[in-house]
């Protein structure tokens, strides 16, 4: 006997949904807590800085979020899937307590300045081949110090 | 307010900007269809300004484009969801074409009615027409109009290769090549008989002339449309056949890719949302007091059927939704337990009894051959609802003003989402722009139109672009679910082991209508029926539909009878098979490819499942290793027969990664029900095949009848959990009738 081959899978669906219909109703409530651009975070994120550098360290603290996902910088002794910041600069590469790095970061011989920070968020790739840091290059030199900045001044608190 | 007052709609990534240059061209006024596009007289001329706006290009018809450098453009009225159809219809029109496949574009047809999956339709209505007929006018138009009626521009139903591959991608490469061919015999004023075409060029031989098909390009779109262009033939195949990688795999892998989630628009805002728990209840109040004081929250919405907290970020709507408490009413399904489904089915069941239902198919008298058969064997299988778990979550964007709409999404039916924002504004259709991408998974779930119709909604109350974003949670617990299910089996034996009757009543929720029938089995006496259930949940097409539970529950019965009747599982079918020798050679090269008879280890089994669906007959034989705590898959055989692979490759990616699905499904896939509301929610309840529990898969093609193509992308995936549950029963003697097997206590 052969077999007879009908419909394809949604087209029943389909038939069914094919019939007009009105417009959805409008939302039973509705609460604007406000318009995008007015206060909230949209105005916060404009408010003129103190100072330079404070505006450096928020654009740091922004500019972070790209490494929060592996990265903290406070005095917790907590690492995550990459070493906890706290304290870096100044501090020899490869040298938090119980973070376990790779061959080549130990053996870099690199002390972090903000120089060689700097040079390594560039691409961490380049610097020390074979590091375990997948992502976090950052192309834009503003944004490298900002988030030196912002690791500098989440240091010292 | 600054953001909203941008006019422009196109968003900043490079790909949606191309799409929104063929998207705004066609939908402006129409363009060609399927069928349509090879008739003679057709209006092509109405349609090239709209699609080749480039310097220089040159519209050939609506599903091919030539441009001065000589790039041919496929245009695909087909979705990328991961099953490499972009690539697959490219090879089948470029091939007909015979175009320099390293020259060869890409793009995705716009949302627009002239580009419906008119096949569909016609597959569907009558499916016996031959493949030629499609070239004839009035069956063409008559289904047209139906198929436009019914805005099936889908992908879905293993049916891209087989119906619009077959009769518009190679159709629409070979007519173009005829018309190319005859543009250049006026030019070089040579008869077109000596005239042939190879890697984009048009060859003369006898003068040793040669040029690129765009110089003729756009004198061919001078020439009438060839009536009936002709086919190759598979010797002549260049491409089709062929393994070629797929176009979307460097962008999928460096990140390039683009999917509906990526959607980004100046001023764009995020919503969450939260549907009542209990589908059909409504919210009737909510307490929104904390989340109004949250950062980032612009908007609080009670949509009356879900809730949406608006916000500058996804993070701070979600977590402004989690502090908002609401009421919902009370409904009828509230009462409602897993149990008690499969309580309900059962009564029913019990009351359709050995003659109520409604009638699939009927041959023979049943009853009177069950009823004198020397064994009888009787059995109940059970299979739980299931959710999609596209890896990409639920998304899409929306900018509804000035009476307009434009919508951004990953849709198996763009013409479908761009319909539903449509009659959602009550607006006319030509007033929605709809912006698809590729989707992260599809499987059926990304056919639905309910998150195209919630981001529309809360668009408009909000009056600024607004992304909405379903949580895992959201998703596992508002699927459109793969039904739940119930099937009672009688099947007779006589006195040599030889089936005569087979008797089925299952419950019925779905599609395709072939998927409980068994009519390439040899059985004399067969009846099968089916019941209606209601019940408060949404059902959809779930990766092979209806062909998920039955090919279970079949495979499953056909293995308990070869059992009765004293024989191996492969043998017994073998029999049943005998009158079908394409089938056989499927069956057969499975259990070759898997060392049949050879011995396993102690507490190893090996099962064997056979179910053709889709166009596409698969058997598979899966190997289980039954010593530790809970079945370990080890391999999975599968011999297919899709009359044809276009890309090997392709075929064999499809098969495997509905074993994964499958497997994941027969392990563990399980949403049920208590109090009316799906108590799973995410990965850990929910769980997928995790990489270490992949068995090895070795699939082997089988190319039957090259002229009736059968699907890929579903077809793997019926006979997995039967090879896999008759493999346990050839290691354990416990047969499992009710899935997922993480119920089942082997110890």
């Amino acid at each position: 006997m052969k077999a007879v081959f009908r419909a394809s899978a949604p087209v029943l669906v389909i038939a069914l949904g094919a019939c007009g219909s009105d417009p959805a109703p409008e939302p039973t409530e509705q609460i604007v807590v406000r318009e995008p651009g007015q206060d909230g975070s949209d105005a916060a994120a404009a408010a003129p800085a103190e100072e330079a550098t404070d505006s450096l360290v928020a654009a740091g603290k922004a500019a972070f979020n790209t490494c929060v996902a592996c990265h903290v910088v406070d005095d917790s002794g907590i690492n995550r899937i990459g070493p906890n910041l706290y304290g870096v600069i100044g501090r020899a590469a490869g040298s938090v307590d119980g973070f376990k790095y790779s061959d080549a970061m130990t053996s870099s011989g690199i002390t972090w300045t903000k120089e060689e920070l700097d040079n390594y968020l560039a691409n961490p790739a380049a610097k020390v081949p074979g590091t375990t840091m997948m992502a976090g290059a950052i192309s834009d030199a503003g944004r490298r110090e900002a988030i030196i900045a912002y690791i500098e001044d989440a240091s010292a608190n | 307010m600054a953001d909203t007052k941008t006019s422009e709609a196109a968003p900043k990534k490079g790909k949606w900007t191309r799409r929104a240059f063929i998207g705004a061209g066609v939908v402006a006024g129409g363009a060609l269809v399927v069928g349509v596009a090879v008739r003679p007289g057709n209006p092509i001329d109405r349609l090239s300004p709209m699609l080749a706006k480039g310097k220089g290009e040159q519209l050939i018809n609506a599903w091919v484009k030539i441009d001065a450098d000589n790039i041919v453009t496929a245009i695909i009225p087909h979705v990328e969801m991961g099953q490499g159809i972009f690539t697959s219809l490219a090879q089948m029109l470029a091939d007909e074409l015979d175009a320099d496949w390293s020259k060869v574009k890409i793009l995705e047809a716009p949302a627009d009615a002239k580009y419906v999956s008119h096949d569909i339709g016609r597959e569907f209505l009558a499916p016996s027409l031959e493949v030629p007929a499609i070239l004839e006018p009035t069956v063409g138009g008559t289904f047209l109009q139906l198929a436009t009626a019914m805005n099936l521009q889908i992908t879905g139903g293993s049916f891209s290769i087989r119906g619009t591959g077959q009769r518009a991608m190679r159709v629409a490469g070979a007519a173009a090549k005829e018309m190319l061919i005859a543009a250049a015999a006026e030019d070089w004023k040579v008869p077109a008989g000596e005239l042939r075409a190879e890697n984009s060029m048009i060859i003369h031989d006898k003068s040793s002339k040669s040029a690129p098909f765009a110089d003729f390009a756009a004198a061919a779109a001078e020439q009438g449309l060839p009536n009936k262009p002709k086919l190759k033939s598979p010797k002549d195949y260049k491409l089709m056949g062929k393994t070629i990688a797929r176009t979307d795999i460097p962008e999928k892998s460096n990140g390039a890719a683009i999917f509906g989630i990526d959607a980004d628009l100046p001023g764009m805002k995020y919503a969450a949302v939260k549907a009542a728990p209990v589908v059909g209840a409504t919210v009737e109040s909510i307490n929104a007091d904390t989340a109004k004081t949250m950062p980032g929250v612009l908007q609080i919405l009670n949509m009356g059927d879900f809730i949406a907290v608006v916000a500058d970020g996804y993070w701070q709507a979600e977590q402004a939704l989690g502090t908002i408490e609401a009421k919902y009413s009370k409904t009828e399904g509230d009462a409602l337990d897993q149990d008690a489904l499969f309580a309900r089915y059962a009564t029913m069941l019990d009351e359709a009894g050995d003659k109520d239902g409604d009638v699939e198919t009927e041959e023979g008298d049943v009853g009177e051959a069950f009823a004198s058969a020397a064994t009888k064997v009787e059995a109940e299988y059970k299979v739980p609802f299931l959710a999609h778990a596209t890896m990409e979550p639920m998304n899409c964007t929306a900018w509804v003003r000035d009476g307009k709409c434009d919508v951004w999404s990953g849709h198996q039916a763009p013409l479908m989402a761009r319909k539903a924002a449509a009659d959602t504004l009550g607006i006319d259709m030509d007033d929605v722009t709809y912006h698809n991408a590729y989707l992260g998974g599809g499987f059926g779930r990304r056919s639905e139109t309910d998150v195209i119709i919630m981001a529309t909604r809360i668009a408009k109350a909000a009056k600024y672009p607004v992304k909405m974003i379903w949580s895992r949670e959201e998703d596992t617990m508002q699927d459109h679910y793969r039904p739940s299910a119930t099937s009672r089996f009688q099947g007779g034996l006589d006195k040599d082991g030889k089936a005569v009757s087979w008797s089925n009543i299952h419950t019925h929720l779905f599609d395709p209508q072939e998927a409980p029938t068994v009519p390439y089995y040899n059985i004399a006496n067969h009846k099968i029926r089916k019941i209606d259930v209601p019940t408060h949940l949404r059902f959809g097409p779930w990766r092979s539909v209806d062909h998920s539970q039955h090919g279970y529950f079949i495979e499953s019965f056909v293995d308990e009878m070869a059992h009765a009747a004293g024989k191996d599982g492969y043998a017994f079918r073998r029999e049943l098979l005998a009158g079908s020798a394409r089938h056989l050679k499927v069956l057969d090269k499975a259990a070759e490819m898997a060392g049949w008879d050879k011995p396993l280890p102690e507490g190893h089994g090996r099962g064997i499942a056979f179910v053709p669906s889709f166009g596409t007959i698969v058997a598979e034989v899966a190997e289980v290793d039954m010593t530790g705590k809970k079945p370990k898959v080890k391999k999975i055989y599968v011999a297919a027969d899709p009359g044809f692979a276009v890309n090997p490759d392709g075929f064999a990616a499809q098969m495997e990664s509905s074993i994964a699905y499958g497997l994941t499904a027969t392990l563990y896939g399980e949403i049920s029900v208590k109090d009316g509301a799906v108590q799973q929610s995410n990965f850990h309840d929910y769980p997928i095949l995790r990489i270490n529990e992949m068995p090895e898969v070795e699939v082997e093609i089988i190319n039957g009848d090259h002229k009736r193509l059968g699907g890929a992308g579903e077809p793997g995936l019926p006979p997995l959990a039967p090879a896999v549950t008759n493999a346990i029963f050839a290691a354990t003697g416990n047969r499992v009738r009710e899935l997922p097997l993480s119920k089942v206590n082997f110890a």
